[in-house]
């Protein structure tokens, strides 16, 4: 079986392989054979792409785990983890809240060890001029409240970790 | 004429004000947070100065450094932007207090109109209808009763607000005590002023604005209106000139109420007086901005004028530099605000590095930014990075000359609003001016992305694959044996 490399599209995930080398490269994705023949360098920003006989002007970079691509007046934002990275962020587990922005606290609408339900507000942020909530993505119990009132923080920042009722 | 400006701002607004500022002759002195130094307004003055703070935000509200740095460099005028020290009336005297000139309306006229409840009375006193509305004194529970009697839904607004900052609609009488509440405590944070109104909300309301020149003495042109009635968390995203198949004669009584009110404060400056349109023909006074407005360009567009040329020329006692016969509106514009946020997650904010930014080049498109390729897009200031203004000989031209500009904006490494503006655009409700200040939420399913065609799809991630090092390697630089034999091994 050959490597299989993981994309995140749209929050699905999708499965691409070499199929073949020569004469023309073939990709496989989720099983489904692509013939590709123009390829560009994985340092272009601008590239032309030739899939299945149909050219595609693309522009696209990095940023952290994303690779960032616009095509046909469309943005894509397509995740990719290597191996050894994703095996870091699972184990943070799923019970924790983190922030997706920077920002500052604004209000805690919940208290440690208190009981809360799917949906929940559990908190509101600021983060450039907007208020964002964080809500609760299950039911559960809080366990730590990891940031106060007016406090800020950077992206990725622990808010809130809860787990199960018992 | 002065012969030298301070610019007491930053972004896409400190750029625009340097490009007039020098085409005038002027020397053009920026300041900026260090968070800023690469900063395309820092790049291009004349000379920049440090500003010392700790919060990013901070550095461009500090009136005494402001000050400071512009005796030091010998400023005679400091032009505040929009936002920051743009409508604070002590930042005003302060800049006349040094012996500068402030670009801007007087002290007092900034006041009137920065308290909303002051500045309604004082339209109302006038003619100009306002919304019907109640105003919270120390007893929530008598200001419950008043609102009521008004009839719901309402809108909760604090006093010395703005940017949609301690807003709510209030549907009924049980949720508006807790609303109250919420909306005081952030009126309290934002603004240092505790003191909310509520007003009649009206359905399906349009955002029409009028801009207005006065020469602080009485004279008043009206640079004709504005649509802004496309707007997410009450913050404008799309904005043209002129409004939507707007009546004439409605126009014209909205255009002379505008004038009315400016002549009535002997405003000075340019300034926009801002009306909600309800369905039915009725226009009510929302409030009066006293500054440069963020939608400027359509105005300039269509009328074929430069509004901080205007500024600069009244703040320099030169009179206003045209008559209202002078003021024509020739074709349509339509500006959209370009905003590294994430529409499909209800427009939070994004954060990242503008790795590649490729404007449009086209006769018909105007982009007014504040950011250059590889600069790092942080919490710290508000989330527009510049504006895209496009002109067509009317407004279905302007709708085809937008799309074809956005297609033509490359900004990537940070998420941003590119594609939603264009899905905005494209909208058959747009397209046929059915506009109200809820047009996103009523349409938000229409105006989400269609899905990927498979082939497109495949596209897309084959060339995200192929920037992949690991994968690249796999495919062109694996030794010739292993090479042919993994086509075989699948």
């Amino acid at each position: 079986m050959a490597m299989s490399f993981t994309f995140t599209l749209d929050g699905e995930d999708h499965e691409i392989s070499i199929l073949a080398r020569r004469p023309d490269l073939s990709l496989s994705i989720d099983g489904l054979a692509y013939k590709v023949s123009q390829a560009p360098a994985p340092d272009e920003n601008r590239v032309s792409l030739t899939v299945d006989g149909r050219n595609y002007q693309i522009w696209r970079t990095w940023e952290g785990d994303r690779i960032h691509l616009r095509m046909g007046a469309r943005t894509f934002s397509v995740g990719y983890e290597d191996a050894i990275l994703a095996a870091q962020h699972h184990a943070g587990g799923d019970d924790i809240l983190r922030a997706d922005v920077p920002g500052v606290v604004v209000t805690v609408h919940c208290e440690e060890g208190g009981n809360v339900s799917s949906g929940d507000i559990l908190m509101v942020i600021e983060s450039m001029k907007m208020q964002v909530n964080i809500v609760a993505h299950r039911d559960g119990i809080i366990e730590t409240v990891h940031v106060g009132i007016n406090e800020s923080f950077e992206k990725g920042t622990e808010l809130i970790s809860m787990h199960a009722e018992s | 004429m002065f012969a030298s400006v301070l610019i007491a701002n930053r972004g896409e607004i400190a750029c625009r004000v340097e490009r007039t500022a020098r085409a005038l002759g002027l020397r053009t002195i920026a300041v900026f947070h260090h968070e800023d130094r690469n900063a395309p307004h820092v790049a291009m003055a004349d000379e920049a100065h440090l500003l010392q703070a700790e919060v990013p935000i901070a550095a461009y509200l500090d009136i005494e450094q402001i000050i400071g740095i512009a005796k030091a460099a010998d400023a005679q005028c400091i032009h505040p932007g929009y936002g920051f020290l743009a409508e604070n009336a002590a930042f005003a005297e302060a800049v006349e207090g040094a012996g500068l000139t402030f670009v801007g309306p007087q002290p007092d006229v900034i006041r009137l109109m920065g308290d909303k409840i002051r500045s309604r009375e004082f339209a109302e006193k006038l003619g100009v209808p306002v919304a019907p509305s109640v105003q919270q004194d120390d007893d929530l529970d008598a200001f419950v009763v008043a609102a009521t009697q008004i009839g719901f839904p309402l809108l909760i607004k604090a006093a010395a607000g703005g940017g949609g900052k301690g807003m709510s609609i209030v549907r009924s009488a049980n949720e508006f005590a807790e609303r109250a509440r919420i909306a005081t405590g952030e009126a309290e944070r934002y603004f240092a002023d505790g003191r909310i109104y509520a007003e009649r909300y009206v359905e399906r309301p349009r955002h029409i604005e009028v801009q207005v020149l006065g020469d602080g003495n009485g004279a008043v042109i009206h640079l004709f209106e504005r649509e802004c009635s496309v707007q997410r968390r009450f913050q404008k995203i799309i904005e043209e000139s002129p409004a939507a198949a707007l009546d004439r004669e409605l126009r014209d009584r909205i255009c002379a109420a505008a004038v009315d009110l400016a002549v009535n404060s002997k405003y000075r400056n340019a300034g926009t007086v801002e009306f909600i349109l309800a369905p039915d023909g009725e226009f009510y006074f929302l409030e009066m901005n006293t500054r440069l407005q963020v939608e400027h360009p359509v105005t300039e567009i269509v009328c074929g004028v430069d509004l901080v040329e205007a500024q600069l020329r009244i703040a320099a006692a030169e009179g206003l530099p045209w008559q209202q016969g002078d003021i024509r509106q020739s074709g349509h514009a339509i500006e959209c605000r370009i905003c590294c946020e994430e529409p499909q997650n209800d427009f939070h904010p994004a954060t990242g590095t503008a790795q590649i930014l490729r404007l449009p080049d086209a006769e018909s498109a105007r982009f007014d930014g504040g950011i250059s390729e590889g600069q790092v897009i942080t919490a710290a200031f508000d989330s527009m990075v510049g504006k895209l203004v496009c002109k067509g000989k009317d407004r279905e031209d302007a709708i085809d000359a937008s799309l074809r500009a956005l297609d033509d904006l490359i900004l990537l490494g940070v998420s941003t609003n590119v594609d939603y503006l264009g899905s905005i655009l494209q909208h058959p409700a747009f397209r046929a001016g059915e506009l109200h200040t809820g047009f996103v939420e009523e349409h938000a399913t229409s105006l989400s992305p269609a899905p990927l065609d498979e082939a497109d799809r495949a596209a897309v991630l084959i060339a995200a694959a192929l920037a992949v090092d690991e994968f690249h390697k796999l495919v062109y630089d694996t030794p010739e044996p292993y090479a042919s034999m993994s086509a075989w091994r699948n």
